[in-house]
Parts: structure tokens; sequence; C-alpha cells
């Protein structure tokens, strides 16, 4: 039988399709040529499998089959242990991604994260450090770091770890729940001194956050831009920076270090922890944002019980001026015939001689109708607050009173309000008491529908014979349907108390014969207006 | 003797207010409204003005104002059964301001004291 070119000690660059153009020593080199090409060659193969003893080849064949065989088993083996990390990295990060994905507490995702880049069972690093961007104050802050700060504690630690055979989520856990506090108290000097002004934009920690892109530290202490105090704090010669991304807003930097067994950073490190930040940075963001809706929430909330106690308090205000004006009214009718009764009584009782029987009728009717006088002047001294007192007011004074009451309101809820008040309007008549009220519910309403940020304008102006007072706010916030029913007759059945407020407005402006119109779109927001009658006499 | 005029829409008040006045010596002349009471002020001159404020037509306040723009120099003493009028900018222009009682003795004192004040 012909064999093929692989028994031969010299070949041509013909006879192998194999040896490329730069490996032409294996054209001399049998045992090279074998383990290199050979075994990976189907000719080849095909020719050793229709070997037999008669065939006369020679003796150096086994042992290159040998070398050959056990040259693949150790790169199985390694593929092997490849998969298997690779299998257990896939698992941790889908373990990591778990939390991360469904924790809204930001120090839950900070406290996965950062175990999962110390742990055994994660990156295995021996160190992992925070730092978070404070744009108020325009810093980047040590925030957290977690791991062992001397060996004698990583031996503790790595036993406890290993005994206890924690999975990674279980060890997250409880270092979220029990070591957290400890934790940051342990490295606060470290933190601290770590935390760099944003404007330092030659600190390698700002430059890589800039720069958006991960960096590795081969030796701190000559590192261009980094301070020495923070240097000699980390203790460690290499260290992987890391930044935090989310949508394009600077989230914080992750540091990570080997500072007890000094196993040297390797470039793999630096991918998979660069590969980790991503979902880390997003979980972050995601969690802060929670936080701050959930803030905002509370806000709005807070504001929405306290509308609804105004107008629960508008409503009986309401009720109770009625009953007043009823009271009044009455007191009113009885105190004249009263007053004249008593009255003539009285010039009576002082014409009447001494000894005159009718003088004791005539004490009694004095003496009875002061009684009565008593308990109406009784009756109107409660009633009067809720009398409607129609007077001439200065609507700007008004204004400026009102807007000041909401300031606390206003400040909680970071709105602005600006008053833009003509100046030397003239007084309108109007009941102080159920204007201001008014007024109140107006600027509650615009206030609801305003965010953090928005500003009110309040704008007072002469125009002919009316004095206006507009009220603007940001959003949207009444539909045309609505703006019909806070203009027709009240119901008191109707359960949309939302708008009752602004409905009693609506009643008390008709009754100061005064215009009101609501404007409300999604790109001016809501225009309030008021036109009040300019009196004659003013 | 002073020369008043008692402005009241309810006629008894206003003979009561008469007959006691006029027992301190005074020469009392009354109006059923803010208009009557325009014409008697046209018509002759007064001393004192003793107006009352809620009235059918234009109220006691109004007339006060029309009378202090028309530069009337007349004083004025509010009698109202109100008290919440002490609120309003303009009763602010009355000389007194008194509730209205079948004891007269306060409205005759603030009388006295007006008239005083004015000779």
């Amino acid at each position: 039988m012909e064999f093929s070119c692989w028994q031969k000690e010299t070949i041509t660059a013909d006879e192998c399709p194999f040896v490329a153009a730069g490996d032409h020593p294996l054209l001399f080199d049998r045992r090279q040529r074998f383990l290199r090409h050979c075994v990976n060659c189907s000719t080849c193969l095909q020719s050793l499998a229709h070997v037999t003893p008669g065939d006369g080849v020679d003796a150096a064949l086994p042992p290159l089959l040998i070398e050959a065989l056990c040259l693949h088993q150790e790169r199985v083996r390694a593929l092997e242990r490849h998969i298997a990390t690779r299998d257990r990295e896939l698992a941790f990060l889908h373990d990591v991604g778990q939390v991360l994905q469904t924790s809204v507490d930001r120090d839950e995702v900070i406290a996965m994260a950062l175990t999962a880049i110390t742990s055994g069972k994660g990156f295995g690093l021996n160190r992992a450090i925070l730092l978070l961007v404070d744009e108020a104050n325009e810093r980047l802050v040590g925030h957290l770091a977690v791991g062992p700060r001397e060996a004698e504690e990583a031996g503790r630690i790595w036993h406890e770890v290993e005994s206890l055979d924690y999975s990674l989520i279980e060890m997250g856990e409880r270092f979220f729940r029990e070591k957290m506090a400890s934790e940051r108290e342990k490295f606060g000097p470290l933190l601290e001194c770590l935390t760099t002004p944003l404007a330092q934009r030659d600190h390698p920690f700002v430059r890589v956050l800039d720069a958006r892109t991960p960096y590795q530290i081969d030796d701190l202490f000559a590192e261009p831009g980094l301070d020495r105090e923070q240097a000699e704090d980390l203790g460690v010669q290499q260290l992987i920076l890391v930044p935090l991304i989310s949508r394009d807003r600077r989230i914080g930097l992750l540091l990570a270090d080997n500072c007890i067994n000094r196993r040297p950073l390797t470039a793999g490190d630096l991918h998979s922890l660069e590969t980790f930040a991503l979902p880390v940075s997003f979980a972050i963001e995601r969690a802060a944002l929670y936080a701050r809706l959930q803030q905002e929430l509370g806000r709005v909330l807070e504001a929405h019980a306290r509308l609804q106690q105004q107008q629960d308090i508008i409503v009986r205000m309401e009720r109770l001026a009625l009953l007043g004006r009823l009271a009044a009214d009455l007191a009113h009718s009885i105190r004249n015939p009263l007053l004249i009764i008593g009255g003539y009584a009285r010039t009576l009782l002082r014409e009447a001689p001494p000894g005159d029987p009718r003088r004791d009728y005539l004490e009694s009717m004095v003496r009875e109708s002061r009684r009565l006088e008593e308990t109406l002047q009784d009756v109107f001294s409660h009633t009067e607050e809720l009398h409607p007192t129609f007077g001439l007011w200065d609507i700007n004074r008004l204004l400026a009173e009102v807007a000041g009451e909401m300031r606390d309101d206003l400040a909680l809820g970071r709105v602005e309000c600006r008053l833009d008040l003509a100046p030397l309007l003239p007084a309108v008549r109007v009941d102080f008491r159920k204007m201001h009220h008014c007024l109140r519910c107006i600027l509650n309403r615009a206030f609801e529908g305003s965010l953090a940020g928005e500003t009110i304008v309040i704008h007072s102006e002469r125009r002919q014979d009316e004095l206006l007072v507009h009220i603007r706010d940001g959003g949207p916030t009444l539909t045309p349907e609505e703006i019909a029913t806070i203009h027709a007759p009240i119901d008191p059945a109707a359960g949309d108390r939302h708008l009752f407020g602004l409905s009693l407005c609506a009643q008390t402006l008709r009754e100061h014969r005064a215009r009101f119109l609501i404007e409300s779109d999604s790109v001016r927001g809501t225009h309030y207006l008021i036109g009040l009658p300019i009196p004659e006499e003013a | 003797m002073a020369r008043l005029l008692v402005v009241d829409d309810e006629r008894d008040i206003r003979h009561l207010y008469a007959a006691e006045l006029g027992d301190l010596g005074h020469e009392v002349e009354t109006a059923g409204s803010a208009a009557e009471a325009a014409e008697a002020l046209e018509r002759s001159s007064f001393d004192l003005l003793i107006l009352d404020i809620q009235m059918k037509g234009e109220s006691g306040l109004q007339l006060l104002q029309r009378l202090v723009r028309d530069k009337l120099k007349t004083p004025v003493i509010l009698c109202t059964a109100f008290g919440c009028y002490k609120d309003d900018f303009s009763s602010w222009l009355a000389q007194a301001y008194v509730v209205k009682s079948s004891d007269l003795t306060e409205l005759k004192s603030e009388v006295i004291r007006v008239l005083g004040k004015n000779q």
C-alpha cells in the first residue's frame, strides 16, 4: 500500500495543504508536522486507519500517536474547565441579574453587585468599592466598599463562607441585611478619602467616568492625577476602574482590586466587570428613580389629602355661612320691631309719673325687650362672622395674602408662585372671606396641576370697567366636560368632590357678579380668569 | 340746638329717634331712604346726619360715599343693626358707628360727642 506524506521525514509544500507560507520549517520536521497538522488531516487519518502490521510502518509512529492523543486530552480538559467556568459565570450572572432586575431598593442592588464581585462564586476579586455621582454637590462620593481589610479577616470570612456554603443570592441578602452598615463604617475613612470633585478632570476616576470606558491601573503610585493619599489608603498596586453609565447618565464608578491575595488583575477581570457594570448601572438608576417616584407620590398624596381637607372645610363653611345668613336675617327682622317696642316703652316709662300703675307694665316691657336684645346680640356675634360682608378691598393684598398662606405647600412641592400685580388698582367690592376661600381654592387647584419645577403665575390688571385676575399653571388638569360641570349649578348629591371647590368658587363669583373663565390645554396649561366689576365709587 | 336728619327705612324707628333726640332739644327731620335724604340735604343744611346702612335702594354706605365725594361737610353717625360693616373701609368715613338698640343712651352720647366736636 502507498502511504501518504505523514510517513515522510521531508515533504514539499505541494504535498500538504495545511502548511502555510510562514511554516516552512514544518516541511522538514516530521514530528511537529504530525502533531500539528496530520492528526487533523482526513487523508492522513484515513490512511492510518488502514495500516496493518505487514505494511512496514516505522517504529516512530506509535509514540507520535500517543503524544498527539495526550495533547488532545489536555486540550479537552482545558476546554471542559473553560466551559465549567463559563457555566458557573452564567449561573451567577443569571442569579445576580434576577436580583438586579427585580429589586427597587438601591442598597439591595448595590449589596448584591458588590457581593458578586468579591465572592468566590462570582468574580472572585478581593475588594470592590462603589463611588456614586452626587450631581447636586458635583462630587464622586465613596458610597460603599466590600471585602476584607487584612489577611486575617480574609481568612476568617473565606472560611465562614466555605463552611456555610451559601449561594451567591443568599450571601448578597445576608450582606444587605446584616453587614452593610458595619461594612460602610469599616470603610468609612477610605470612602471619604476616595471622594473626588467632578471638576478634577485629570483625576483617573473622573477621567474614566468622562471617557465612559473601563481602565486598569497597574501602578497606582505612578498614575498621573491620582492623589498620593488615595493611593496609600487603597494600599494596592493594581486597580480596575469601571464606569457605571445608564442612558448617557453618569451613575458612578466601580473599583476592584486583589488587596489580599495580590493575584495580578487580568484583561479578563476587566472585561467581566465591564459586562457586569451595565446591568448594575441600570439597576441602580432604576432603584433611584423608583425612590424618587415614591417620594413624589408621597408629596402628591399629601397635597391631595390637604386639598381634600380644605374642600371639607370649604363645604362646612358654606353650610355654616348659609346657616349664619338665615340666623342673621332672622335676628335682623326681630331686632327692628324689638327696638321700636323697647324704645317706646322706655319713652313712656320716662314720662309716666311715680305711682302710675302702668309703670309696672312698662318696666316689664323694657326689661324683656332688653333681655331679648341681649339674646339677639349673642346670635349676631356668632353669626356675623359668617354673614356676607361686602366691602371695598384691595385685590392685590388679598392675592398676596393667599399666595403667602400657601408658601409652605408650594415650597414642599417645589412649585414657584410668581406674583405679577399691577400697581394702584382700584378697590373692588367683595365679600373678603368668601373671595379669600375662592382664590385659595383656585390656587390650590393650580398647585395640584403643577409639577415640581413649574411656576404658577398670578397676574392682576385693570381693563376698562373690570379688574382682571389671571392664575396660570403649567399642567393640563381640566377637560371641557369638567369645566362645564364647574359652571353648572351645584348639585350636592353629585359625587365629583374634586371639582366641588371650583364649583363653589364659580357660585361665589356669580354672587359677586364677576366673570369666571377656565381654559385648559396640554400646551399652555390651565388659565383661570376672574373679572371683577369695578364699582363706580372706587 | 342743632338740626339733625335721621335716615331709616323703618317709619317707627324714625319717629322714635325724632322724639328722643327732639327731647334733647334738637330739631329733627327724617327721611325714609337715601334718595329722600339727598333731597333733604339739597333743600337745607343739617348739623348731623344719623344714617341707617341696610335700606331699600341705595344703601347708607353708598350715600355716605356720595356725600363725601360731593364734599358735604355734615358729620355722619352710622346707626345699623349689624356690627360687621365696621370691616368695610367706607364705614370709616363716618364720625361714629352705633349698633341699634332700644336703649338709645349710646346713640344720644355719640350725638352729643359728634356735635360738640364739630362746634
